[in-house]
């Protein structure tokens, strides 16, 4: 507010810092503590930056690396599938004018309301019959239902921004549609495109729930369901266990961070027209 | 602008193309979300077992007649309005609040910004990991603090009174950084002159708020609340991995239930049916969206 004081507004910024940044801080000092530390009463309440290198090759032997190839096996795949056919929804959705056009931009926003849990069984099933059960490329296509919709919605917002004109004399010229969307359309969009391309990578990246109960074979575990395995069991340090969510952790905190207007208005984007 | 050739493109347009366009990701999404989607109301009209999901017998609405007479439906029912409801209200207010905060330039404002948006950016199952060890009860720092200052040890996540208020804290860091970026956008649009001029008027602070600011962020208000209600019935992974539902089915969401009822109790029918009650609930949400904004299209026209 205007005239909001300054001591009162920094007073309260510093606490709400505190409360939104303690997790982390607690999660980092954790993960540099001595073990034998952590049951104490007092943990000692700064990161011990000593404990790193140990920290590291404790990591390596979680199997973290496995985990986190297989997670990025799936966001990539999420990513790949959200955008090719994003990208040909939203340049639909944007330049032409069909039949049902209307529904389908209602479909796509419902889709939006649907909660994962709710379509796990029957994918379950259908998994069964596909072949796709335990599978990474299934996952990537589960997930790619939910972060496909976003995508378009992205899509055609940036795509609605781009005048006509551009496309026209490629029209002209004969070119098709579809090397007018890839030649001159979509590099036009490009910082559109990558939010899209962040916001399903770490759909996929994050993604606990289809992972959890569509792979059985722990060799294919992203680390959302490795470090989900943590839980309840207490062969792992506790400090191992922090290190490895603050690894899995930081690509997605320093991509939100750098992009983060884009990706508020791409997730807002598709919940405004119905 | 040449009228002529942009309607030439819709015409060209009008053409077979835009089936070609439109069909991939239709028939994808028909096959991997909506015939799920079929499958789970059909689903949910038969005594499907896990082992066998394809081969339910239909057996009409026995597994809804049997949800009305389970008390943990209702529970979970409540379970899942009193958590949605708390994070909307709790979650926009403490976004709100903190966008006003941060909303005029100061030093070191964007690092106050990226430590704010911490909770929205860290992974749900790292989330849940870290706050697990943080409501540790014997050795949590949440603990730790509390004997701190002399005052007792609280089961954060294991007693019926503060498992929800747990899991809400949790859900709060979370959706609040968002809430906060979506009305400091709002906010950093509001016209300049517009409040100055009322000021000039002679408008002090609080009705400059009430006239020109509050209407202006009101849309970006509502449409956070209503992407908070929304995950709030959608979100499973925290509350399974921080209290599995429990103690007592205190925060057994409709979700979790699903979950529980066709991967633990291997009833796919019981769970589906209380799948269709969640899709009931997200429905119902759409629709109050829709509403919202039509009134406000027509408050806008009002005007």
């Amino acid at each position: 507010m205007n005239h909001l004081s300054k001591l009162p507004r920094f007073l309260l910024l510093g606490i709400l810092a505190v409360l939104a940044g303690l997790p982390v801080y607690w999660m980092a000092t954790t993960a540099l503590s001595d073990e034998s530390q952590l049951y104490m009463n007092r943990q000692v309440p700064w990161p011990q930056i000593g404990n790193l290198g140990s920290l590291l090759s404790a990591i390596a032997a979680v199997p973290a690396g496995r985990w986190m190839v297989n997670s990025l096996i799936i966001a990539t795949g999420t990513t790949v599938v959200s955008l090719l056919l994003g990208s040909l929804a939203g340049y639909a959705l944007s330049r032409f004018r069909f039949q049902g056009r209307g529904f389908i931009g209602f479909l796509l926003f419902m889709t939006q309301v649907v909660p994962e849990a709710l379509i796990l069984v029957p994918l379950y099933a259908m998994f069964i019959t596909l072949g796709l059960l335990n599978d990474l490329a299934g996952l990537a296509l589960a997930n790619a239902a939910f972060s496909l919709p976003v995508a378009t919605f992205i899509i055609k917002g940036a795509v609605d921004t781009i005048p006509h004109e551009i496309e026209e004399s490629a029209l002209i010229d004969n070119c098709p549609r579809f090397g007018i969307l890839t030649m001159i359309v979509l590099p036009l969009i490009a910082p559109s495109l990558a939010a899209a391309a962040v916001i399903a990578f770490f759909a996929g990246w994050n993604e606990y729930l289809f992972a959890s109960t569509f792979l059985m074979d722990r060799g294919l575990w992203p680390a959302s369901v490795g470090l989900a395995s943590f839980i309840g069991q207490y062969e792992t340090p506790l400090s191992v266990v922090m290190g490895t969510a603050l690894l899995f952790s930081l690509p997605a905190i320093t991509f939100f961070l750098i992009i983060q207007r884009r990706i508020v208005a791409g997730l807002t984007s598709g919940a405004v027209k119905g | 602008m040449s009228e002529q050739a942009t309607t030439g493109l819709r015409r060209f347009g009008a053409r077979a193309l835009p089936h070609a366009f439109i069909l991939p990701p239709i028939a994808y999404l028909c096959l991997f979300m909506f015939w799920p989607l079929a499958r789970q109301m059909w689903m949910s009209l038969t005594d499907a077992k896990l082992a066998t999901p394809n081969e339910g017998q239909f057996v009409g609405l026995a597994n809804y007649a049997r949800l009305v007479e389970t008390p943990a439906f209702y529970a979970s029912l409540k379970v899942t309005l009193v958590y949605a409801t708390s994070a909307v209200v709790l979650g926009v207010t403490l976004g709100v609040i903190s966008a006003f905060a941060i909303n005029r330039p100061f030093r070191g404002r964007a690092v106050v910004r990226a430590v704010l948006l911490f909770g929205w950016a860290v992974p749900n199952v790292a989330a849940a990991l870290i706050w697990l060890w943080m409501f540790n009860e014997r050795s949590g720092v949440l603990n730790q603090i509390l004997t701190g200052v002399g005052l007792s040890r609280l089961r954060w996540l294991t007693s019926i009174d503060w498992a929800m208020p747990s899991i809400l804290m949790v859900t709060i860091w979370q959706v609040a950084p968002f809430v906060m970026l979506v009305v400091l956008a709002a906010l950093q649009s509001v016209p300049d002159e517009v409040r100055e001029a009322a000021r000039v008027d002679g408008a002090d602070p609080l009705n400059v708020f009430r006239a020109v600011t509050w209407p202006h962020i009101l849309p970006a208000v509502q449409l956070a609340g209503l992407l908070v209600a929304v995950w709030s019935i959608r979100r499973f992974d925290i509350i399974y991995l921080l209290t599995g539902g429990g103690p007592l089915g205190s925060t057994s969401t409709l979700v979790v239930r699903i979950r529980q009822t066709a991967f633990e109790a291997h009833e796919l029918g019981m769970a589906s049916a209380y799948g269709a009650v969640g899709l009931v609930l997200a429905l119902l949400i759409a629709a109050i969206h829709q509403l919202v904004d039509r009134r406000r299209a027509r408050w806008m026209a009002d005007r």
